[in-house]
């Protein structure tokens, strides 16, 4: 985190100013909306849950309240890697539940203009659904691929979770 | 449909919160002026009741409802002049008016007033009205004799505690916003159409009138709360000292150490303190739900010809509100199991040489962190030839295995979903959902169900409860290097075994233990934990025990006992099998809370 915020030029033109927190993931960097993430914290003891889908990694003791972790890589069929001293858990609201993604790292906030965003092209990178894909934002030196929280699970999964 | 224009909602949910209370005190209360017509107090306070909801619902203008609660009014003031003597058949109208009167306060809350027959109820109370006309003529409303009570009834309404209105809002549907609204010609539409009759007391509208969204609690232990929260603040203002004095590196003066000791135990005496007031706050006496079963077992003995004494023991035995409000259908389908299966007529009574007064005790009582429910009679026990048969009979088991079956499995057979004894269904029993439903509920709540029986005799149900859901004694076991927690309420007991001596039965393990089979399930099988230490023979069985299942649980070690609270894990690992829930351990690691219940059920 010890980059400057990057400032970006802003064309009132170019639609409304969007906030997003960038992260590392297998060489690649993502965004999600800042308003979705509520904290950043490093690797805590996780607790394993047994009879759940492989990249559910466990659950966690945020203050108080026990909340599910998800491995990113795992859930993207990257592969995988050993935690190390950048390794962190973005906690997330997705659809009203927080939720912990262990992500390789987490980079910085970003503005970007909603007219940035453009839609994916046919194939990204390679595990990841395209539904959970919101856009690319192209900028001269580097790609990010923007996600969308709510896509992160498909029905399918959501039923597993909330009822077999 | 006459809407209902009921600008203040806080208004309403006062009258609602006021008129139930009074409702379920009312019955009681009705009951008891059965046996004891003398009580004059009683009489009045029964008055008053019905009178403060008139006084309220007229004031609202819920039409129906005053009209009803007037004319039932009229009739139990001459019964409080004496110019009436309480008989079983006014009782019986008088009950069948309150039930009506519950029902369209029902209605109300619903947010939906219904067009109810009224008329069928109010014929039946004109009668004990008109004779000896001359004292009957009921005064109007305004000019009732007791006008303080009067002005004390409308004004009840409206100081409603915040507390209460407050914590209620979210949980009352948008109702009053949508509520159909009253007109004009009110009283005019009791057209004599066919609309469902007065709900029998057993029927679950009236159950639903019993709110348990709001809680009122006495303001002394609120401000015991205050005065421990207080203390509490005092204590992290200590801490917060403390913890600069470290910073400012005092950490080696020689009585550091002594005060934070302290200041420790200071905290965990007042947190433990706290504690008991939220639970204690949380705890309603069980008299809550056990106070409609004499107007049920009333109706039922009369329905059915036969005389019952209803004992009530320990009714102040005080439990968590979130288990009282799930015993309530169980124990109702005990008693009616027990009235309608386990008592006899009087003339059975007579010939098998009993009194004939049945005699149905229904008891509370606290033991260690467990609530004992009772319900016994003394009629003519469970027929365990007859249930086996039955039970071929409606193809639920084969010959084979009811000659294998001991005889608590046989008392068992009557939990089976579909299974009665009786030949036709009747309103009262039959369909064979009763007992099932009892089962359900019972292992929903982690309780577990024992029947003693002896035919001719008569029979008891006893459940053992747990006293709160929030807070739970629990056993740590562990699994190969994995912690789990075992809530202690279905532990039964733990054993130090060897593994040579599990037996396999048909591909499942198993354990004899006394005259006992016991299937096993090893956790670490069906939680997948990786296989840590080297396999040692020797291992831990606890024994759980599930409404009336037992089966043992593998693990390697015992950590033990601990006092937990229960965390949810979220909606999106709500539903995982074998685990209940998760809790935060004193080093602030997560466990998971294993689901004996559902374990047991998964296993079938």
């Amino acid at each position: 985190m010890q980059d400057a915020l990057v400032p970006i030029k802003v064309d009132a033109a170019h639609g409304e100013l969007i906030q997003l927190v960038s992260f590392n993931l297998d060489q690649e960097e993502y965004g999600v909306d800042v308003l979705k993430v509520r904290e950043i914290i490093r690797m805590p003891i996780v607790t394993r849950v047994p009879n759940t889908p492989n990249y559910v990694e466990g659950v966690i003791n945020l203050r108080g309240k026990v909340i599910p972790i998800i491995s990113m890589r795992k859930k993207f069929s990257l592969t995988e890697a050993e935690n190390d001293k950048q390794t962190r858990i973005m906690v997330m609201d997705v659809e009203g539940e927080l939720m912990g993604f262990i992500v390789d790292a987490v980079s910085e906030v970003i503005r970007i203009s909603g007219s940035e965003i453009q839609p994916s092209p046919a194939v990204v990178s390679g595990g990841i659904d395209q539904e959970c894909i919101a856009g690319v934002i192209n900028q001269a030196e580097r790609l990010l691929v923007l996600l969308k929280l709510e896509m992160m699970f498909s029905r399918d999964e959501k039923k597993f979770f909330t009822g077999m | 449909m006459p809407p209902i224009d009921c600008e203040d909602q806080e208004l309403l949910e006062g009258f609602l919160a006021e008129t139930t209370e009074l409702l379920e005190k009312l019955d009681d209360d009705l009951i008891t002026l059965e046996k004891s017509s003398d009580d004059t107090e009683l009489m009045n306070r029964i008055f008053r009741s019905i009178h403060t909801i008139k006084g309220a619902s007229s004031f609202l203008g819920f039409d129906l409802l005053v009209k009803v609660a007037h004319k039932t009014e009229d009739v139990l003031n001459r019964l409080r002049k004496r110019e009436l003597v309480v008989t079983p058949e006014i009782m019986d109208v008088i009950l069948e008016a309150t039930d009506l009167v519950k029902l369209l306060v029902a209605d109300i809350k619903a947010g939906e007033i219904q067009e109810r027959e009224t008329e069928g109820t109010i014929a039946k109370l004109l009668p004990f009205l008109t004779e000896n006309a001359g004292v009957a003529q009921p005064p109007a409303a305004g000019a009732t004799p007791t006008e303080p009570v009067a002005t004390a009834a409308t004004e009840q309404p409206q100081p409603t505690p915040v507390v209460e209105t407050s914590s209620a809002a979210p949980s009352t549907p948008p109702a009053t916003a949508s509520v159909p609204v009253p007109a004009p010609q009110p009283a005019a539409n009791v057209a004599p159409k066919k609309i469902p009759a007065p709900p029998k007391p057993s029927d679950a509208k009236g159950d639903d009138l019993s709110d348990s969204s709001t809680v009122r609690v006495d303001v002394k232990r609120l401000d015991d709360l205050m005065n421990q929260v207080g203390e509490l603040v005092l204590e992290r203002n200590r801490m917060i000292q403390i913890n600069q004095d470290l910073q400012q590196g005092d950490a080696n003066r020689p009585d550091f150490q002594e005060e934070f000791g302290k200041l420790t135990k200071r905290m965990s005496f007042v947190t433990s303190e706290l504690q008991m007031q939220v639970l204690k706050m949380r705890m309603i006496p069980v008299e809550k739900v056990f106070k409609k079963f004499p107007r049920i077992v009333r109706s039922m003995s009369r329905d059915l010809g036969k005389e019952v004494d209803l004992q009530i023991f320990g009714e102040e035995t005080e439990l968590d509100r979130s288990v009282v409000d799930e015993i309530g259908d169980p124990l109702i389908h005990l008693i009616r199991n027990a009235m309608d299966h386990g008592l006899e007529s009087p003339d059975e009574r007579m010939a098998a040489g009993k009194s004939r007064v049945g005699t149905l005790v229904l008891a509370a009582v606290h033991e260690g962190n467990q609530i004992i429910i009772s319900i016994k009679d003394d009629g003519r026990g469970i027929d365990t030839e007859r249930v086996g048969r039955k039970a071929v009979e409606k193809g639920l088991l084969s010959e084979d295995q009811l000659a294998a079956m001991s005889q608590r499995e046989m008392f068992d057979l009557i939990f089976l979903p579909g299974f009665s004894t009786k030949e036709k269904a009747t309103d009262l029993s039959g369909r064979g959902v009763g007992m099932d439903v009892v089962k359900t509920n019972i292992k929903k709540l982690n309780g577990l169900i024992e029947i003693k029986s002896e035919k001719g005799q008569g029979s008891e149900f006893i459940l053992r409860l747990p006293l709160t859901l929030a807070i739970i004694q629990s056993l740590l076991v562990e699994v190969e290097g994995e912690v789990y927690s075992i809530p202690l309420s279905s532990v039964l007991e733990t054993i130090r075994v060897d593994q040579r001596k599990f037996h396999m039965i048909g591909g499942q393990e198993v354990l004899k233990l006394r005259d006992m089979v016991l299937p096993l399930i090893r956790l670490q099988k069906v939680f997948n934990v990786q296989q840590r230490y080297e396999r040692d023979d020797i291992c831990y069985v606890v024994v759980v025990g599930a409404a009336d299942k037992r089966m043992g649980l593998v693990v390697t070690r015992l950590v033990g006992q601990q006092e937990v609270a229960i965390k949810s894990l979220g909606n999106y690992l709500a539903n995982i099998p074998g685990i209940a829930g998760s809790t935060i351990l004193g080093d602030g690691r997560v466990t998971l809370i294993v689901d004996p219940v559902g374990m047991i059920e998964g296993n079938e």
